[in-house]
């Protein structure tokens, strides 16, 4: 039983991987936009949602969207440097704005409690169902194939293939009338939405939460998960996170100690990154392009 | 009082910064990318410090000195098996921003396999301060402020007289004019690698020395680099000086506002607003087509 306790452990944070670099896919692969401060969406949806469900009560399924929506809010302050910014500007000021993001999480303790966390966040519960194991794998699978088809819809429809012109040239953008600034915007929304949801699912299945959960290194962690799948790519994205997030755990076996498990984590995930931008930018399922985005 | 204590630890870690805002700022120049590679480079030095000093015991000089060549050696291999290959494809700058950000973390995470998480120090006798108007500053802290703007003394009339430093300068400015000048770009780019990992080596060692080292400590401090770049100005090597020197400084003087826990956030809101409302810097020129579009 333990075993199949694990694999669905392992399924669902897949899942939850999943949502994360599918919704970050469509800010960096479809739009352009070098967002290295993806974690701090996640962050705030996990937050949002446990501390709805920890202070209020309020039911699950109310929390788990006020978790995406205030994400997706909170995009909007990111949205002014976005809308600036160009190429790596734009990379720096969002790594700076995670970085402070977790600052603020670690210091606001009167809200957050800061480096002791949030424990004791409720298993959701809808229709009476409470969720564990199996039956929250099927929550999150149907979140994720949920995300995976209207962002797929998404990029098929006009606004999709807009988006896509201003990641190509975003100057024949403007000229063809286009409000990029608008855009942008509604892209790096719907992207922090979906990540905000990821951090509510996050959240309410590990029932504890703390800053460590939503440092730099997971940004690091989803944008390796959409170079390895191939960038612009949706089936790549989700090929990308079940890689990254099954290839350490075969590090679970080996008799080392976890201090030296972290740390050979570490080095897969950014040795796979590296070789994977020299030798094959355009991930595995991706098509040949030149670099990972042509800005 | 307390104020000017907190204003004189910003002056001791702005230097640090500056140190490494300087060796940031070369590579941007002259291989036109934001590379996170001098947080590793830093880490790496104030390691082999330790590893040669207090592990090995060899004489303090003598360790410093192979340290620097150990912290060179990893540039040279950065550069040979990452950033060269990526420069033959003619990589964008976020591709190579990506990649250095996994340099980065490949080489902490083999110091954090070899070293442990665990914080060490090189147990040097505490000296006793001197009293400055009722703030303490230490002899090694005094040193420390000393040679980090020595060296940027030395680096300014490198960059003016040397024949590498024109070279340097050429290829910043012009890469295509230098080569046909017959400047060897893919040399003096080598080069330029070399000179910033010997600043952040030097920055890196300083901090071992003064502080104590671990695995993540490269991080903040290449990201406070970079912020002290923006800041003096991207891309000009005396500006790093001042946008150090600034960062150092309103930081530390800022947690006599807010609670100390806030400190590293204050540098990156400046980051933030600095590249809003000021992206060419106090000391730059505007250039418009490299921030917005």
């Amino acid at each position: 039983m333990a075993l199949e306790a694990y694999i669905i452990h392992i399924l669902i944070i897949i899942g939850i991987y999943v949502i994360l670099a599918l919704s970050l896919d469509l800010a960096i692969g479809y739009t352009g936009l070098l967002n290295i401060g993806h974690v701090a969406f996640y962050a705030v949806g996990a937050y949002t949602s446990a501390l709805l469900a920890l202070n209020f009560g309020t039911p699950f399924l109310i929390s788990f969207l006020a978790g995406g929506i205030i994400a997706g809010i909170f995009s909007l302050v990111v949205a002014i440097p976005a809308l600036k910014l160009r190429g790596d500007y734009l990379a720096v000021a969002t790594l700076g704005l995670a970085i402070i993001v977790e600052n603020i999480l670690k210091n606001w303790t009167s809200l957050t409690r800061g480096p002791l966390g949030l424990p004791g966040i409720p298993k959701p519960t809808i229709f009476g169902i409470t969720l564990t194991g199996i039956t929250y794998l099927a929550l999150v699978i149907v979140v994720g194939v949920v995300t995976y088809y209207l962002l797929r819809y998404l990029i098929k429809t006009p606004f999709g293939r807009i988006l896509q012109a201003i990641r190509e040239d975003e100057l024949v953008a403007k000229s063809l009338g286009k409000n990029v600034t608008k855009y942008k915007t509604q892209a790096l929304l719907i992207s922090a939405f979906f990540a905000g949801l990821a951090g509510s699912l996050y959240a309410h299945y590990i029932t504890f939460i703390d800053p460590t959960s939503f440092s730099i290194l997971e940004s690091v962690l989803i944008i390796s998960m959409i170079v390895v799948g191939g960038i612009a790519t949706l089936k790549g994205a989700i090929i990308g996170a079940i890689i990254l997030i099954l290839l350490p755990e075969a590090l679970r076996f080996l008799p080392l100690p976890s201090s030296m498990i972290g740390a050979l984590r570490q080095i897969i995930y950014a040795v796979l990154l590296v070789v994977l931008l020299i030798k094959r930018p355009q991930g595995l399922l991706g098509k040949k392009t030149e670099g990972v985005v042509t800005t | 009082m307390a104020l000017l204590q907190l204003l004189l630890n910003g002056i001791i870690a702005g230097s640090i910064y500056a140190l490494i805002a300087a060796s940031f700022s070369l590579i941007f120049n002259i291989v036109k990318f934001m590379d996170l590679s001098p947080g590793a480079t830093f880490v790496v030095a104030a390691f082999s410090a330790y590893s040669f000093h207090i592990l090995l015991s060899i004489p303090f000089i003598l360790a410093i000195l192979l340290a620097l060549v150990v912290t060179v050696i990893t540039a040279l291999l950065i550069n040979l098996l990452v950033y060269k290959p990526l420069r033959k494809r003619g990589a964008d700058p976020f591709t190579l921003l990506l990649s250095s950000f996994g340099v980065f973390l490949t080489v902490t995470g083999i110091i954090l396999l070899i070293f442990g998480a665990e914080i060490h120090t090189f147990g040097l006798p505490i000296a006793k301060g001197y009293d400055l108007f009722g703030a303490i500053i230490t002899p090694l802290q005094v040193w420390l402020v000393i040679i980090s703007v020595l060296l940027f003394v030395v680096l300014f009339f490198f960059m003016k007289t040397t024949k590498l430093g024109k070279a340097m300068r050429a290829v910043a400015d012009e890469k295509q004019v230098a080569a046909t000048l017959g400047i060897n770009v893919e040399k003096t780019t080598t080069k330029t690698f070399v000179i910033s990992a010997i600043l952040a080596g030097i920055a890196g060692i300083l901090v071992g020395l003064e502080q104590n080292i671990e695995h993540n400590m490269g991080f903040a401090v290449i990201l406070k680099g970079i912020t002290a770049s923006v800041v003096g100005g991207i891309g000009n090597v005396s500006a790093a000086l001042l946008g150090g020197f600034l960062i150092g400084i309103v930081e530390n003087v800022g947690i006599w506002y807010l609670p100390s826990g806030y400190k590293d956030g204050i540098a990156f809101v400046i980051l933030i607003l600095f590249l809003l409302l000021r992206p060419q810097g106090i000391l730059g020129t505007r250039t418009r087509e490299e921030t917005s579009g």
